[in-house]
């Protein structure tokens, strides 16, 4: 068992990639968020308080497009549904905390830190709330600096896509699935979720957001069903 | 100070309380649901179903490039077990594949 300071300190250390994947898409929220005619400032208070990058993109995207506060409000807000799914799977890491930690522990999950936080239990280390909030807070250093910066010098940035940063995520996933892959009986809910999600985002006119909220869903109730406790 | 009010603070704040609200929301979730049996599998089945979901979306929404890079991810990914060598292989393929192929 870990201090906190050192679960702190290896969640920190352990999101690092992560963090810098985070960076370059950060400069890329940055040229958005200038284009919207965001401050330095707005962005950085942005990232901070929200501190939800797809959300923010969304959202951002859609002010830029032309669509008013409220359109691109709810943009955001749908995609972030599946962090429902997120701090609900996270129970045991906030099980028994003071109010303040359990709102901390919760502001500070994002793709990133919870996926990582399940892939390091996964591997056998015994890792728990701190190493949560070292990776959220690793992840909030870089966000927040990188959209600022992004907004501060949007004129002389190349543009993400070429460079392939886009696809940083997805790769990060990829890894952070071969960890939290525990054998044979993870096969049927996630190759249920994978159907489900493809089906409706291709065969439906369905928003993407409950699309992947319905996959994710589908797959645990399947866990739940047909599973046998490990 | 009506002026303060533009889009982008509405949408600034209004992010920051959805956000807080869904986060907040899943933590009594969790917490009310039942510890054993049914309900506690899925819950601990949910992060891999749901990077499962995310990844296939994000695949889907790419082509012929991104399932190429994202295969070589995964066997990288599945031999050296590393995130930033994973993330490595990935990024320098669809580099390779968008500016060469």
């Amino acid at each position: 068992m870990q201090t906190p300071l050192q679960d702190l300190r290896a969640g920190f250390r352990d999101v690092l990639p992560l963090a810098l994947g985070a960076a370059l898409y950060g400069l890329a929220f940055g040229l958005l968020a200038a284009q919207a005619g965001m401050s330095v400032l707005q962005t950085g208070v942005m990232g901070s308080i929200v501190f939800s990058g797809s959300a923010q993109f969304v959202a951002v995207e859609r002010l830029v497009a032309g669509a008013g506060a409220f359109t691109a409000l709810v943009a955001g807000g749908a995609l972030n549904l599946r962090i429902l799914l997120m701090t609900a799977s996270l129970r045991d890491v906030l099980a028994g905390r003071p109010f303040w930690q359990v709102l901390l522990g919760v502001h500070m999950t994002g793709d990133e830190s919870w996926a990582l936080l399940h892939a390091t239990r996964a591997t056998g280390r015994a890792v728990g709330y701190w190493y949560l909030v070292g990776a959220g807070a690793c992840m909030m250093v870089a966000w927040v600096s990188a959209t600022s910066a992004g907004a501060a010098f949007a004129a002389v940035l190349p543009e993400p896509h070429a460079m392939g940063i886009d696809f940083a995520f997805t790769a990060a996933f990829i890894a952070i699935l071969r960890g939290l892959w525990s054998g044979r009986r993870d096969a049927l809910p996630w190759i249920a979720s994978a159907i489900t999600v493809a089906s409706l985002a291709l065969l439906t006119p369905l928003e993407p957001s409950w699309a992947l909220v319905a996959g994710g869903i589908l797959g645990a109730v399947l866990a739940g069903v047909w599973g046998k406790d490990a | 100070m009506l002026d303060a009010f533009t889009p982008i603070t509405l949408v600034i704040l209004g992010l920051t309380v959805a956000n807080l609200t869904i986060r907040l929301s899943g933590y009594y979730l969790g917490a009310a649901l039942p510890q054993l049996g049914a309900w506690a599998r899925g819950l601990k089945a949910l992060p891999g179903t749901l990077i499962t979901a995310l990844v296939t979306l994000q695949l889907i929404h790419g082509g012929p490039n991104e399932w190429i890079a994202g295969a070589v991810a995964l066997g990288v990914a599945i031999i050296s077990r590393s995130l930033p060598l994973t993330m490595l292989a990935g990024i320098a393929v669809i580099f390779a594949l968008r500016h060469w192929i």
